[in-house]
């Protein structure tokens, strides 16, 4: 394939770029457009002023003492996606890809959403940038993540709900490929995660670093010395990927938590470590749940966002390498792990981050002091499911 | 068959209606006289298809329709046109060359289409399907620009006139999008590109994506290429209607 930039990741050769035709040239377009971004200051400085001015960059990293204490961790510190715009981290891809967008004089965005997260950070900053956003969301998420609807139709997007199959990401995503396909003469895709064929995967993990090199240089300034552990949780892997990199090179334990869901049995969970195999979806090669004919599995999950059945390349390789370790939280977990750190520390975390806070459990016993944790975003999308799920405990 | 222009290539998906139809229905398209069928491989997520295929798909699954149970049914008929699979890439990659090589051996398929597999991708995959006597069909997509034309079209090359059709010709994307018959195709720049592609390669072209009614079918033959029928014969077969009635009027019979 004539692209610049490596396509592949790691030993396992993960990755690639499995698209339909139509989509290579838009695909070799945008890594032009990304290369000619990175080189150029003009581009840079304007990122960097957004991140700081819309986006509230640098996020703070916050210890939680309290926190640590219950656990029985020397210290904790929290990375904040949650307390930048619109939520979540998500909003330093959509805002950097929605300026590649402008530069390559697209006046149109497409975008996937799960958790809608990443969907109202596109829909937010395409209207900062005065560009069309349409976004693809399954319905069963459009129910159980309504008032990120509300906010990408306040923010001007045209939501489209997508009913096949399950209606949650997987479909999202499949929709949001046709849709390009059919409009990539005037129309961006801002894929939201870790994902899909190159110049994705490495596209959104460059956007997404600036939280684990902010993290990285906070967290030595705070306490002098790096993390025992760094620990995220993995939908498609940008939160994982943007706080995990930046450590790569240190002698810091690296754990990304999957969704682990209500059950071991394929379609119970989206652990894709624990049951996915080699497999190519969306175009990209990968850790995919999948059964016996190649056809992508069922997944479940508490958490929209980690709703999905392909782990990114990236992260897949590290995992696959041995590099990265891979557990899996479930659903109850994940409930419990939020609640402890509303009552520790007063932030209420989104579910995607609350698999993460479980991931800390039992973590002491293992010899670990020191963990610093993606925060990646704020779980007032989650109230409804809070509320039906942990009422009963009050 | 060199000469003369191949007057339809129809695409059926294997499972729908139902796999039990799926040898009458190919015997039928023999007996009309057309010598390659375009035979699909249903898959859980069909990122270039329309609402037709991605249903036709779902519900060859539902019915339980596998790659084996597929190559089982074809490859006990007699009478059968040249076939050429059409599939993504996980199933295939899921079975493994050697074994898709042991039941393409016995199997009536000339080719294979794997719409989300670039040339690059997969080049031991590849060459081992192409060393087996079974190459990939190059596609070229509106976005497919002059030199990425002459490169796709080297790395998937023409075996030449002695071969069959299904192991010759590049598949015309007619249109940007996924298949389906969603709004007519502009039929004026599918002519401008196909004679352009004519004065690059000397392989018969096949012009697929939004193709159904006989007026545009016969607009593609009179660019000297054929024309692929999808989503509408797909459709109409599973509203009910024959083969034979849906395809008759399509070639002038
Ligand atoms: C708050 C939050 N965290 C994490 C994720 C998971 O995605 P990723 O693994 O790409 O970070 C999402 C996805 O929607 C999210 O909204």
């Amino acid at each position: 394939m004539p692209f610049e930039l490596p396509t592949r990741f790691g030993t396992p050769g993960l990755g690639g770029c499995y698209a339909p035709e139509t989509l290579l040239q838009p695909l070799l377009d945008l890594e032009a457009a990304y290369l000619s971004a990175l080189g150029d200051a003009v581009f840079q400085a304007e990122l960097r002023r957004e991140l700081k001015d819309f986006v509230g960059r640098p996020t703070p990293l916050t210890p939680a003492p309290r926190l640590a204490q219950a656990l029985g961790l020397d210290s904790l510190w929290l990375k904040r996606e949650d307390l930048a715009h619109t939520g979540a981290h998500k909003i330093n891809n959509a805002l950097g890809q929605a300026l590649l967008a402008r530069r390559m004089g697209k006046g149109e965005v497409i975008a996937e959403t799960g958790a809608g997260q990443h969907g109202v950070a596109t829909a937010s900053a395409c209207a900062r940038l005065g560009l069309r956003c349409t976004v693809y969301m399954g319905i069963t998420d459009m129910a159980r993540q309504a008032p990120n609807v509300s906010r990408m139709r306040f923010f001007g997007a045209e939501v489209v709900p997508v009913e096949s199959g399950q209606g949650t990401l997987k479909e999202a995503v499949n929709e949001a490929l046709r849709a390009w396909a059919a409009r990539c003469d005037s129309a961006h895709y801002i894929l939201g995660s870790a994902l899909g064929p190159h110049p994705f995967p490495t596209i959104v993990r460059g956007f997404q670093r600036v939280i684990g090199e902010e993290a990285r240089a906070q967290v030595l300034e705070q306490s002098g010395v790096l993390p025992d552990l760094v620990i995220a949780c993995a939908g498609g892997g940008s939160n994982g990927l943007g706080l995990l990199l930046p450590f790569l090179e240190d002698p810091c334990r690296l754990l990304a938590v999957e969704a682990g869901g209500h059950g071991e049995a394929l379609g119970e969970h989206a652990a894709r470590l624990f049951g996915g195999e080699v497999g190519v979806l969306h175009g990209c090669k990968t850790l995919v749940l999948q059964d016996a004919q190649g056809w992508t599995a069922e997944t479940a999950s508490i958490s929209a966002g980690l709703d999905y059945p392909a782990l990114g390349p990236e992260l897949a390789a590290l995992a696959l390498e041995g590099r990265v370790e891979v557990r899996r939280a479930s659903d109850q977990e994940a409930l419990e792990g939020a609640l402890e750190l509303c009552r520790a520390e007063g932030i209420l975390p989104a579910l995607e981050s609350s698999h993460a806070l479980a991931g800390l459990r039992g973590l002491a016993r293992e010899g670990v002091g020191s963990v610093l944790l993606g925060l990646s975003g704020r779980g007032d999308k989650d109230l409804a499911t809070f509320q039906s799920r942990l009422d009963q405990s009050f | 068959m060199n000469t003369t222009i191949v007057p339809i290539l129809p695409f059926l998906m294997s499972g729908d209606p139902s796999l039990e139809a799926l040898p009458d229905h190919l015997a039928e398209v023999a007996s009309l006289g057309i010598g390659t069928v375009e035979l699909g491989v249903p898959h859980s997520d069909p990122i270039a298809d329309g609402p037709v295929l991605q249903a036709a798909a779902h519900r060859a699954i539902g019915r339980g329709t596998t790659l084996v149970k597929i190559f089982d049914k074809i490859n006990t008929i007699k009478n059968i046109p040249d076939v050429v699979l059409f599939s993504y890439f996980n199933p295939l990659l899921r079975m493994g060359a050697e074994g898709l090589l042991q039941h393409l051996r016995e199997s009536p398929v000339k080719a294979l289409l794997v719409v989300d597999l670039p040339d690059s991708e997969e080049p031991d995959f590849e060459a081992a399907l192409r060393e087996g006597g079974y190459p990939l069909v190059p596609l070229l997509a509106p976005t497919t620009t002059g030199s990425r034309v002459r490169r796709l079209l080297e790395a998937r090359p023409d075996p030449g006139p002695g071969a069959c059709f299904a192991r010759r010709f590049a598949y015309v994307v007619a249109r940007l999008g996924v298949t389906g018959t969603g709004g007519e195709t502009p039929l004026a720049p599918v002519a401008r590109r196909v004679a352009a592609l004519q004065g690059i390669t000397g392989r018969p072209l096949a012009v697929g994506f939004g193709l159904s009614d006989p007026g545009a079918l016969e607009a593609v033959r009179a660019m000297g290429a054929t024309p692929v029928v999808g989503s509408a014969l797909v459709q109409a077969l599973h509203e009910g209607q024959g083969l034979g009635t849906f395809l008759r009027p399509r070639i002038g019979q």
